[in-house]
């Protein structure tokens, strides 16, 4: 079961499932390593604010607005 | 073979790994700022001499692959295929090898003469990676090095691929990337018919215009709109973007992202020899989890900005004091001088109170401009102020802000013209404008000498409060003009947060020097320029006609204040002497202070606190309430020409600073206005 990447625990690795965004903002994440298909782990997951993730070997913090609408599936 | 004398090498990379670093390793003081032609985006270039060979560096936007959506982000391309460099070099932080391959298979791509320098080769083997840099080099068929970016150790086997890179007959490297059946067969419909319909173009640019094409890439799209086939073209690529999308369900871009990371992936299983963490990222690890903590990052932050403004402001002022004391003896000096000299006494005025007036309100600025950007440089340096980004961005997210925005804002309350310049940190132009229009309304520091002079006339018992509130409302207001901005001016805006948080390193001193340096020289250059000109004006007004007393009523400058007097009449300060004030603090804020105490014809004002006279004359002249409305217009009205001028040299057009200038203004009566007529009505006044 996909879930959204805010859903997720600290710790966690996730593959990504979808990523719903617009154009822009798709190619600034795909540049970072953050696509369907992308191995991921949670780093940093508080009730609000903005996620930190692993991506590849470096820690990239994402909206938590954004991250609302990226989906994937614990590894 | 042809041997050049000169090269031209474009260093290419990721943000943070390094790349500012080595160009200033290689190039050291030799260095050059502009903009790119026609953007804002800033141009560095240097030479240095290796060998007997002039080499020319130029330093390439940060950025994490090719693919421009903006016209800001072709310009790595643009370079290397306009300008032909000799070399291209790509910086690569070995600690995240994959990651920085998603940009080489690209420069590979577009048949950029590509050589490696692996940065951070002995971190990466501290933590968890061993790269095989021969398998890499033969992989790629690229040349790999290893580069130490902070000192010339391996600079000998650099030059050396350099060379041989520069030199070498064919150029362009193979790379053994494919996209798999699909996407090669739609790629060959769209080569084939650029063959067809194009001449003169190599099979390189043809591969790459093809890839480009169906990525949605603004400079493909811009060079083919003005082809007689584009419309023909356009359909086509359409036609293979839905067919792809069709095949596969995706949309292009992930497709094609999807083939690159598998290309790497597969190259990095080869290359990277993986062993366990060792224990020195552990220590960052628990920092980083302090200051990134929901409820203590906040707090710690509070003490960093805290300590900065305190370092800043203590360190700055003795120096300050001493560039006005050096400034008043070369305004003494002169004045003597051009008296033996019977020179005449407008002369005589235009140099002292003109020139060396104007340029000295300037220059005192400088060192508040220097540390606080050698401070807060030591600080994005070492990795933290991404973290303050990442703490902010909640309550920023809020106000409408990307969490960026937060550090031009608070170095605001130092001064504006940094924080405006800091502005640069932001991703997306229409973020940046945002936050340079409401940077203005956090209070600076040249503002507190009127504050203190005012509060200390007419709230002597409240003063501290009355100074606190208006810092604060100068906050509310930049919240809400940041909103109105947003819902009304900027409605596309939003770019979603994110941002990289880079491993903490030591800064890199030398290129902390060279940085601030820039910075304080481009403060001393653009705005020292404009500002002379405008002082220069504001001397004549105040000496015209004539014969005048400098400032007087009878000057031009009296006769405009009298004249614009009248439309602070409803804020309760129609004098013509604060009128007169308002419009020289257009120069700088704090010049208010010292233009009432001519007036006033009260010498001995420099200190707001002792002037118990000129106090005096104020309190003839205002009530408590004109007072403090006058405080809140002196908050929030036009800001100082430095500023203007800095906004001017940011967005690269008159209109925005005349924009502000406008806004703020009409901003500050609207508030002055309200505090002053409702007082009025709770009879306060």
């Amino acid at each position: 079961m996909k879930q959204a990447l805010i859903t997720f625990r600290e710790g966690d690795k996730v593959k990504i499932e979808c990523v719903h965004c617009g154009k822009n903002f798709r190619k600034r994440l795909i540049d970072l390593g953050l696509f369907d298909g992308a191995e991921i782990e949670i780093i940093k997951n508080d009730k609000y604010g903005p996620l930190i993730l692993k991506i590849f070997n470096s820690q990239i913090a994402l909206g938590r607005g954004q991250a609302a609408k990226i989906y994937g599936n614990k590894i | 073979m042809e041997i050049k004398s000169n090269l031209i090498i474009g260093l290419a990379g990721n943000p943070n790994v390094g790349k500012s670093t080595l160009f200033n390793t290689l190039t050291g003081a030799h260095q050059h700022v502009g903009n790119w032609p026609g953007k804002t985006v800033e141009k560095k270039h240097g030479e240095f001499t290796y060998l007997d060979k002039k080499i020319k560096v130029v330093d390439l936007p940060g950025s994490y692959s090719l693919t421009a959506y903006t016209e800001e982000e072709t310009i790595t391309a643009d370079f290397i295929l306009e300008e032909k460099p000799d070399v291209v070099v790509q910086i690569i932080d070995a600690q995240n090898l994959e990651r920085n391959l998603f940009l080489t298979i690209q420069l590979i791509e577009l048949g950029a003469p590509l050589v490696i320098a692996l940065n951070m080769v002995d971190l990466a083997i501290n933590t968890d990676q061993k790269i095989n840099i021969k398998a890499l080099s033969e992989l790629l068929c690229v040349p790999v090095v290893e580069m130490d970016a902070r000192s010339k150790k391996h600079l000998g086997s650099f030059m050396k691929a350099v060379f041989e890179k520069a030199f070498s007959d064919k150029k362009a490297d193979k790379i053994k990337l494919t996209y798999g059946t699909d996407i090669n067969d739609e790629l060959g419909k769209i080569r084939q018919f650029l063959r067809e319909k194009e001449n003169n173009v190599t099979e390189e640019e043809i591969n790459w215009t093809a890839i480009k094409l169906l990525e949605g890439d603004y400079r493909a799209e811009q060079k083919a709109s003005n082809k007689a086939h584009y419309s023909e073209l356009k359909l086509l690529v359409k036609r293979s973007i839905a067919r792809l999308h069709k095949i596969c369900n995706k949309d292009i871009n992930t497709i094609l992202a999807r083939a690159r990371y598998g290309f790497i992936k597969g190259l990095s299983e080869d290359v990277i020899g993986r062993h366990t963490i060792s224990g020195h990222k552990k220590l960052a690890d628990k920092f980083d989890h302090i200051v990134t903590n929901k409820y203590l990052g906040i707090p710690f932050f509070a003490i960093v900005a805290w300590v900065l403004f305190q370092t800043t402001f203590k360190l700055s002022k003795p120096l300050m004091g001493w560039i006005e004391l050096l400034f008043e003896f070369l305004g003494a000096n002169l004045t003597s001088l051009m008296a033996t000299w019977n020179a005449p006494t407008w002369v005589s005025s235009l140099l002292v109170d003109g020139v060396i007036g104007g340029v000295g309100g300037v220059l005192v600025f400088v060192p508040i401009i220097g540390i606080l950007f050698l401070l807060m440089a030591l600080l994005e340096d070492s990795g933290y102020m991404a973290r303050v980004a990442y703490v902010m961005d909640k309550f920023m997210h809020r106000i409408g802000l990307h969490g960026k925005a937060f550090i031009p804002l608070i170095l605001g309350f130092g001064c504006n013209v940094p924080g405006i310049m800091a502005t640069r940190t932001l991703p997306t132009k229409k973020d940046r404008l945002l936050t340079i229009l409401i940077n203005p309304f956090m209070s600076c520091g040249a503002r507190l000498p009127v504050y203190i002079l005012f509060a200390g006339a007419f709230f002597s018992a409240y003063q501290g409060w009355v100074i606190f509130s208006l810092y604060f409302l100068g906050i509310i207001v930049a919240i809400v003009m940041g909103f109105l901005f947003k819902k009304f001016l900027f409605k596309k805006l939003s770019s979603p947060f994110v941002i990289e948080l880079p491993p903490y390193r030591w800064p890199a001193i030398k290129g902390v020097l060279i940085h601030v340096w820039e910075r304080v020289w481009i403060f001393i250059k653009k705005a020292g320029t404009i500002i002379l000109a405008f002082s220069i004006i504001i001397w004549l007004l105040a000496s015209a006609p004539f014969g005048v007393d400098y400032g007087s009523q009878d000057s031009l400058a009296g006769s405009i204040g009298q004249t614009i007097s009248p439309v602070f009449r409803p804020l309760g300060f129609d004098n013509w002497q604060s009128s007169v004030a308002l419009m020289f603090g257009f120069v700088a804020k704090e010049v208010i202070v010292s233009t009432f105490g001519t007036l006033y014809g009260i010498d001995d004002v420099e200190d707001g606190e002792g002037g118990t006279s000129l106090s005096n004359a104020l309190q003839d002249n205002f009530t408590p309430l004109a007072a403090y409305a006058f405080m809140i217009f002196v908050l929030l009205y036009a800001p100082c020409l430095a500023v203007l001028a800095v906004v001017k040299r940011e967005t690269n057009s008159w209109k925005w600073p005349l924009f502000m200038v406008g806004y703020t203004t009409a901003v500050a009566w609207i508030f002055a206005f309200i505090v002053y007529q409702g007082g009025n009505l709770l009879n306060f006044g």
